[in-house]
């Protein structure tokens, strides 16, 4: 079976998607001559031409309202914003056109726009090039929200979010865009549905959530946590709106214990909708309160500084051992 | 390994396109980012474009004399996968350091 990076397996998502759908348009800033700055849609262009592959002016606001137009008359626009800081200046196509469009025409119109957005920091970038915004834009109603965490899981959940006929941001994890995976994506394997989590470790002591990034960061605190003799589950969340609260729900109230990692500042990230959700369906079976590790109240740093703002092995090591150690008053 | 090409870039004042004066490399050569790439010549002057990227040069895609327009491939290089990217470093994979140990509970 071929080693495929996460670059490359959505590379493939897309031109699948191309090949499956003569409506799937492809547009962003430097993603028909050059492949995008990733290179995840490289070669897109010299296959499919460029009608269906093409670059745009650097105007985020333009790319996202040609989508919505697009939409409108029957395309499946795939769009990029190049970076996560940069998709601001488009967020009143986003938040006033893209997703209430379907609402608004009382269900006549629908929106299947994929927006591809490299995203989370790891790469130690410049200012506007690592920012996580899944809680601004799982806030707003009528937009999907997913994040993949390995090439596979990029492959099948990008393949799905153009499937689907609602809106969907696309968080790509660009730290682990060069991680490689033993993956066929013509090998039939068992894809789960759309707005499912997964449990990527079995364990009995507490489990991590996390999404996109931070769930390679959590499988290594558990294989630590191993030594220790403590069993740590590792749940990723996957879609991060709609959130997966049976499959939340139920990987807590086995272990009985929970921490959310995300690398988005603490106050009104999403670590704060799970921690809500936890406690309303696992309140009985908690046996500490849910403990979050999340990047700081502070704009995310750019350079090496990234390093110190990240949840690291031991911050996310420390949240378990204080659930552990728990006791009620 | 992966390929990555550049196109054309807009060398301002409104040109639209150039002509191959001289290519300072050849398909094959490794290459270092900013060392000489190409020599240009626009209507307005003769420009020295660094490279981009380091790399290997695996195809030219203008013969020199020739004429091509902004945004047209002009150089594709052959890279490690884990430099293709323009922004940012790759993360390094290594063993996570720790200092912290976990103590489960008694009961």
């Amino acid at each position: 079976m071929p080693e495929l990076s996460l670059q490359k397996a959505l590379n493939l998502a897309l031109q699948h998607a191309c090949e499956d759908d003569d409506r799937v348009l492809i547009f962003g800033e430097d993603v028909g001559t050059l492949g995008g700055v990733f290179r995840v849609t490289d070669g897109l262009r010299a296959k499919f031409g460029e009608d269906r592959v093409f670059d745009t002016p650097l105007a985020e606001s333009a790319i996202m309202g040609m989508a919505v137009g697009l939409a409108m008359h029957g395309w499946r626009p795939v769009p990029e914003i190049q970076f996560d800081g940069f998709s601001y200046p488009a967020v009143d196509q986003i938040v006033n056109q893209m997703a209430r469009m379907h609402y608004r025409s009382r269900g006549v119109l629908n929106m299947p726009i994929t927006l591809r957005l490299p995203s989370f920091g790891g790469i130690r970038a410049p200012e506007h090039h690592s920012e996580s915004l899944e809680a601004l834009f799982a806030h707003v109603p009528g937009l999907k929200v997913v994040s993949p965490s390995t090439p596979s899981e990029g492959y099948h959940l990008l393949r799905q979010a153009i499937a689907d006929p609602d809106p969907v941001i696309f968080l790509e994890p660009k730290p682990r865009y060069w991680q490689r995976e033993s993956f066929d994506p013509t090998e039939p394997v068992e894809v789960l549905p759309p707005g499912t989590s997964r449990v990527v470790r079995e364990g009995k002591h507490a489990t991590l959530v996390a999404w996109g990034a931070m769930v390679a960061r959590c499988k290594q605190v558990a294989e630590l946590a191993a030594e220790d003799g403590v069993e740590l589950e590792v749940l990723d969340l996957r879609w991060l709106k709609p959130i997966d609260t049976d499959g939340l729900a139920a990987s807590v109230a086995k272990t009985r214990r929970a921490v959310v990692v995300h690398e988005a500042p603490l106050t009104a990230g999403l670590g704060g909708e799970v921690s809500a959700l936890v406690t309303e369906r696992c309140f009985g079976d908690l046996r500490a309160p849910v403990q979050r590790v999340t990047g700081y109240d502070v704009p995310v740093p750019s350079g090496e500084l990234e390093d110190q703002y990240l949840p690291s092995v031991d911050r996310i090591l420390t949240a378990v051992q204080t659930t552990l150690e728990y006791r009620r008053g | 390994m992966a390929e990555v090409t550049f196109p054309l870039p807009d060398l301002g004042e409104g040109l639209i396109s150039a002509r191959v004066l001289e290519w300072l490399v050849a398909e094959g050569d490794w290459v270092e980012r900013n060392a000489p790439l190409v020599e240009l010549e626009t209507t307005k002057s003769a420009v020295e474009i660094p490279s981009p990227q380091s790399g290997r040069v695996a195809r030219l895609h203008v013969a020199e004399d020739a004429e091509l327009e902004v945004g047209e491939s002009l150089v594709t290089f052959t890279v490690s996968d884990d430099q293709a990217g323009i922004v940012g470093a790759v993360p390094e994979e290594r063993k996570p350091q720790r200092r912290v140990r976990l103590t489960l509970p008694e009961d």
